[in-house]
């Protein structure tokens, strides 16, 4: 599903290069569950843009599906990340001016979706994250677990190819941490979406299938 | 996706209400200053059109002001002879015009005196409410026609003065001969008719004693050329009069003469009117370039789930769009009072320019969105990286 090869990163800080990625190589087939550790300042930020096509690497070739996707302008890359990839953000961000179904149906919309349809596969996608109930309430009213749950109802609204979290638990607590572990694990089981999981808690990463190590530039596993 | 991204732009709006109301207030007074810039001038045509309606638009008016107090003046024949001597002059009537106390009953009231012959009325076409005007067979006798303002003031204890009634003009017992229909005011006449006094000539000489001519009224041929009727006039009456100085004036003149004042006062509204719309844009821009600063990552966030460039572009210009549709219409009703506050102060009718909102509004709404383009722009063009680091 995903295949990486030979991906190299190099940004130009105040004169001096810096070699982010050196070589990285991946292959992930569809509905695998991986998890990427790493320090800070390993290039994990840097490495899922790349995967998530918000960044383009120096050097390598990236194919999801089969597809090149480094060639695309920015309003294709806009439609593949809509129609391919999911995201879940450490930082829980949701829309605070919208209400929940609104937030979660934000990428059927900008797919140009019709507002019916997209309130129906928003309710639908809530429901499958527990939060059925909540359709109508505004952000600010849920709790850290509740909102991380309607960021994964969003990611997973478009029945994306990739789920893609960067610290998804970083910002709860232990017991609520696992609830949304034990969530990632349902939906990758019963919807077949491959979830890459980017963190640095080991209790984390060892409840996926497969562990990686993002260690001086190049994944170790 | 259209119906979500206004909801949206309208609920960031009322978030940051003190910023929105500021950039709100600019549009707001350069819609108003526009519309009261183009409504003021439909108020002003208006009004001009209405003060010549009655009396027309070929009246001329002279003057005639003494250099020296023993000036001897012109003569009446000197302007009887006019329409002979001044091509495009069909009518004239001389005035005498001075002021005098006028007692009724007890009500005394300081008023002009107008002295004229039996040409005056032709000349400026006034209507009677009761009796009739001077005639030619008035001349020695103590008759006087007077203005329904200066009959309404005089009227004390139930008692108004009627046809027939008896006033005092200065040492003279005068017999009331008709009293004039109100008319609106005309700056062509040397003297406020409706609060005015009429009587003979040599009337006018016995109240005053000494009095000379001081004004004359006339009318143009049709297809006259005003410009050299008025200096053919001028040169005329000049030699004939001894230390005595002449103008003419002729009513499409007066008319040129408050279009270019008005167009003095609507520059000065469309001045203000530019600057605030600028200020108002600036205003504008200024909101909406911190609303992207603060809304970086929100914006990462939305790159990242699908939304492309012009997506982005779209909210923002929602914002500024709504923005300067508020700002319009709350403009238009501004404006709109505004020109009514002028038209009171003026005491002219208001009317309204079917035009004026429309284009006021336009005008501000193109300004709006034009100040709104270079931020949304902005927004479109952030890195979806640096904008979802920025948290």
């Amino acid at each position: 599903m995903l295949a990486l090869d030979g991906i190299t990163k190099t940004y130009d800080a105040a004169g001096r290069r810096v070699d982010v990625l050196r070589g990285l190589s991946l292959v992930v087939p569809a509905g695998d569950m991986v998890s990427i550790m790493g320090g800070s300042g390993s290039g994990k930020t840097t490495f899922m843009n790349i995967v998530g096509l918000l960044d383009r690497p120096t050097n390598g070739s990236y194919h999801i599906g089969g597809q090149d996707v480094l060639a695309a302008s920015p309003d294709t890359l806009a439609v593949l990340r809509n129609r391919l990839i999911g995201f879940v953000f450490q930082s829980l961000f949701l829309m605070p001016r919208l209400n929940i179904w609104r937030n979660v149906a934000l990428p059927l919309m900008y797919r140009g979706l019709a507002l019916v349809e997209a309130r129906r596969a928003a309710e639908a996608m809530l429901a499958r994250v527990g939060l059925g109930d909540c359709a109508q309430m505004m952000p600010p009213q849920l709790s850290g677990g509740m909102r991380q749950r309607v960021a994964i109802a969003r990611a997973l609204v478009g029945e994306p190819a990739v789920l893609l979290a960067d610290e998804p638990t970083g910002a709860l607590d232990p017991t609520t941490a696992q609830e949304i572990m034990d969530l990632f694990r349902t939906l990758n089981r019963d919807l077949q979406v491959l979830v890459m999981i980017i963190t640095h808690d080991p209790l984390i990463a060892a409840q996926c299938r497969r562990q990686l190590v993002l260690r001086d530039g190049v994944l170790e596993g | 996706m259209l119906r979500q991204t206004f909801i949206e732009a309208m609920a960031n709006l009322l978030a940051g209400r003190q910023r929105s109301v500021l950039a709100l207030l600019g549009i707001l007074i350069g819609a108003a200053a526009v519309i009261a810039m183009l409504n003021v001038g439909a108020i002003a045509r208006n009004e001009t059109v209405r003060q010549f309606k009655e009396m027309g638009t070929d009246v001329l008016s002279v003057n005639i002001s003494a250099r020296r107090s023993d000036a001897l003046g012109l003569k009446l024949g000197d302007i009887l002879t006019v329409p002979q001597m001044v091509p495009g002059v069909t009518a004239i009537a001389p005035l005498a015009v001075g002021g005098a106390s006028v007692t009724f009953r007890g009500t005394q009231r300081s008023t002009m005196v107008a002295g004229v012959t039996e040409a005056f009325n032709p000349v400026v076409r006034l209507d009677l409410l009761q009796g009739r005007f001077i005639s030619a067979y008035d001349k020695y006798e103590l008759f006087c026609v007077i203005g329904k303002q200066l009959a309404d003031s005089l009227a004390s204890g139930g008692e108004r003065p009627i046809v027939g009634s008896t006033l005092r003009v200065g040492a003279y017992l005068f017999t009331v001969i008709g009293i004039l229909d109100p008319t609106e005011h005309n700056p062509m006449m040397p003297l406020t008719i409706n609060a005015g006094v009429f009587v003979s000539l040599q009337n006018a000489a016995r109240i005053n004693p000494g009095q000379r001519l001081t004004a004359a009224v006339g009318r143009l041929a049709d297809g006259a050329n005003a410009d050299r009727v008025e200096q053919v006039l001028a040169e005329y009456l000049t030699s004939k009069g001894r230390d005595t100085t002449i103008s003419v004036q002729t009513a499409r003149q007066l008319i040129a003469g408050m279009a270019g004042q008005m167009q003095v006062f609507t520059l000065l509204l469309g001045a203000i009117g530019v600057i605030a719309l600028v200020l108002g844009g600036v205003g504008v821009m200024n909101i909406m370039l911190v609303s992207v600063t603060e809304r970086r990552q929100e914006i990462g966030i939305r790159l990242a789930i699908g939304a492309r460039q012009r997506d982005i572009q779209l909210l923002f210009l929602a914002e500024a769009l709504i923005l300067a549709v508020f700002g319009a219409l709350l403009g238009i009703g501004l404006g709109l009072a505004g020109s009514w506050g002028f038209a009171a102060l003026s005491d002219w009718d208001f009317v309204i320019d079917p035009a004026a909102p429309p284009l006021g509004a336009g005008v501000s709404i193109a300004v709006g969105v034009f100040f709104g383009f270079y931020p949304a722009h902005l927004a479109a063009r952030l890195d979806p990286i640096e904008a979802l680091r920025a948290g």
